[in-house]
Parts: C-alpha cells; sequence; structure tokens
C-alpha cells in the first residue's frame, strides 16, 4: 500500500522512471514501456474527459466486447484508475493505450490502429460504398436513359411460329412499319 | 444467362475471400499471445499473503521462474494447486515459484494455505497493477520466466504435471 502511495505520488509529479533509490526500475512505472510523458499533466474535468474517452476504446479483457468504461469489473475499475493517474502525471492518449498493449496485446484496442492488415478494416466500409454507389449509379443510368423504347417491345420473339402476330401487335402499337423497330435506332437492339 | 453468371462472378469474388479465411483459420490457435513472451518480465514488488518482505523480480534473477496468477475462488487453481506445490518442493534450490493473488482477500489465501498446504509465497496484488502488467484475462494464467528474468512462456488454465515440466523445460530446466 505504501508502495502504491509511493507510485502514484511519483505518477503525480510526472517523474520519470528509475528514481526510486534501487537497482532495479520503479515496480510497473509505465516510463520504460512508453517513454517519458508526452502532455501536459491533466486534472480537473479535463481529466475525467480524458480518462473516459481513453477507457472507451480500451477493451476490458474479462467481458465480452465491453469497454474498461462500460465494465464494472474491479479489473476494468483497476485498469480505469491507471488510466486517470497515467493522465494526471502527463502520459498522453495514445501512452496510455500503448501501456495497455504492451501487456495484453492489440486486442485491448477497440479501434484497430490504422497499421498494417488494420487498413482494410478501415477502408473496407468506405470501398463497399463506393462500390455499391457505382453500382446503383449505373443501374439508374441505363434504366434512365433517353429515347430507348420499352425493351420488352424490340425484344426477339421466342417462338417463330408466333413471330407474324407479335409483329403485327408491335406495328399496330408503335406504328413501326412491318412491327420492326424503324432504322435508326435498329442497330442498338438488345 | 449472361446477367446471372455475372453476378454469380461478383458474389464468388466477395464470398471466396472470407470462406478462404474460415477455412484458414479452421484448426487454428485462435488464443490470444501474450506480447509479453520474449521480452524482460515486468517489474514488481509485492507484500507476501500472511506478512514479511517484499518479493519482486529482483529476487527471482539467477533462476528460472514461475509465476502463478490465482485466486481461491477460481476452481481450476485448485486443481493446479497440487502441481504447483509438489513441483515447487521438489524444484526447491532450482526454481523460485511465486504466486500473485488475483482479486481476492489476504485472510482468504492465508485460510486456502493452511487448509491445502503452500510451499511458495502468494503475493498480494490489491489495486491489480501485477495483473494488469501481465496482461491477465483470468485465473489460472501463469508465466515461466529464464534465468535472465525474460518470459519466455505463458501457460492458460490449469497446469498438469507434465505441462509444468514441459514449460519448465522451455525455461531452462532439466529433468
Amino acid at each position: 500500500m505504501k508502495r502504491a502511495a509511493v507510485l502514484v505520488a511519483l505518477l503525480a509529479a510526472g517523474a520519470p522512471g528509475g528514481v526510486l533509490a534501487q537497482d532495479a526500475p520503479a515496480p510497473l512505472d509505465p516510463a520504460p514501456i512508453v517513454g517519458a510523458p508526452k502532455g501536459p499533466p491533466l486534472a480537473g474535468a479535463a481529466l475525467d474527459a480524458a480518462t473516459h474517452e481513453v477507457a472507451a476504446v480500451l477493451r476490458c479483457p474479462v467481458c465480452q466486447g465491453l469497454s474498461v468504461a462500460d465494465s464494472p469489473t474491479d479489473l476494468a475499475r483497476n485498469m480505469k484508475r491507471q488510466v486517470r493517474e497515467m493522465l494526471a502525471a502527463g502520459y498522453d492518449r495514445e501512452q496510455a493505450l500503448a501501456y495497455f498493449e504492451a501487456s495484453y496485446g492489440e486486442f485491448v484496442r477497440l479501434q484497430p490502429p490504422l497499421r498494417g492488415v488494420n487498413w482494410l478494416v478501415w477502408a473496407a466500409p468506405a470501398l463497399g460504398l463506393l462500390a455499391g454507389g457505382f453500382v446503383v449509379a449505373r443501374a439508374l443510368r441505363r434504366s434512365a436513359a433517353p429515347g430507348e423504347p420499352r425493351t420488352v417491345a424490340a425484344a426477339p420473339v421466342d417462338d417463330p411460329a408466333l413471330e407474324p402476330y407479335l409483329l403485327r401487335v408491335r406495328e399496330l402499337a408503335y406504328g413501326w412499319p412491318g412491327g420492326r423497330r424503324p432504322a435508326p435506332t435498329a442497330d442498338r437492339q438488345e | 444467362m449472361k446477367l446471372n453468371r455475372r453476378i454469380l462472378g461478383v458474389g464468388a469474388v466477395l464470398t471466396l475471400p472470407l470462406v478462404g479465411v474460415l477455412v484458414a483459420a479452421l484448426g487454428r490457435d485462435l488464443t490470444v499471445r501474450s506480447p509479453l513472451v520474449g521480452r524482460a518480465a515486468p517489474a514488481f514488488s509485492l507484500v507476501p499473503a500472511g506478512g514479511g518482505a517484499p518479493i519482486g523480480t529482483a529476487d527471482l534473477r539467477g533462476k528460472p521462474a514461475v509465476v502463478n496468477f490465482w485466486a481461491t475462488w477460481c476452481v481450476p487453481c485448485y486443481q493446479e494447486h497440487g502441481v504447483l506445490t509438489r513441483g515447487a518442493a521438489e524444484l526447491r534450490g532450482r526454481v523460485t515459484f511465486v504466486g500473485v493473488v488475483y482479486e481476492d482477500s489476504e485472510e482468504n489465501v492465508t485460510r486456502f494455505a493452511r487448509e491445502q498446504g503452500a510451499s511458495y509465497p502468494s503475493l498480494l496484488d490489491p489495486d491489480g497493477r501485477t495483473a494488469i502488467a501481465y496482461g491477465i484475462f483470468g485465473v489460472p494464467e501463469t508465466y515461466f520466466l529464464d534465468a535472465n528474468g525474460t518470459i519466455v512462456s505463458k501457460y492458460v488454465g490449469p497446469l498438469s504435471e507434465a505441462r509444468l515440466a514441459f514449460e519448465l523445460e522451455k525455461a531452462g530446466v532439466r529433468r
């Protein structure tokens, strides 16, 4: 408990690692893992907000898909307290996340960082949206093509026995001579 | 027919990679590997249950070590308790064993030691700092350190005699 108090005091002072009069580095000091604090020490409402922000993107390791901010477990509470201490000591948000990543792996981040294969995770929704938009746009353009008669009307006749009747219907309905589409668009048959 | 073939093609392009990932992942060990393996064991210095001077990573140097995270409320920890106490007694002087208590009280731990026996100290980690530094997901989880204090392996779940011997071998302990 005394040791914890010393650690808290050290963290609060923003002291770098290895200050304790020991040959070993200070127990569980984040500095050897994430380097010296990079940001300004936070306090008050800013500290509360930043703590919540980091805890919200930190996975509770003993839960199913819950963040440290949302989990009521002891482990999550302890992790949140450590986040708070680190931010109060001047470590920035990324350093706080990196500290937990060092022991739990990338798994502990609820938002995969933009590196390596993770790019796919971030890019896939945008690419999917683009591809979908392209398909929709093409379909819309096709259906709205001007001057194009109903495709059924120009479709070839399946049954040769019915052809004379169909051509007669088309002649009556569209006024096409002989039931065939007039020359200017005749080459655009499907 | 032409359109159907195209839809089929697009569908194949979309689904085949997913199926491929699924097939590739079948039968693969999907447990999260500890990023600590191969690195220096995170430093700690903790008071043993029942009192005494703090024991820390500095005390583990020079000999292979077993760091076992456990709790009295954990049933698999009961299962492996005999394996660990026997192992620690047999390998006394050659391997250092320490337990680290995970989310449990000193009272529970001392009572457990009285009733079940103990051959190595269990250290108290009241605010869970050590458990977090070691990336503990649950108990029991056991780290094996070589004589230089480097983590050579992590085992999740209750240890059997054979598993203990196997993991200790990685840490440089010959039978």
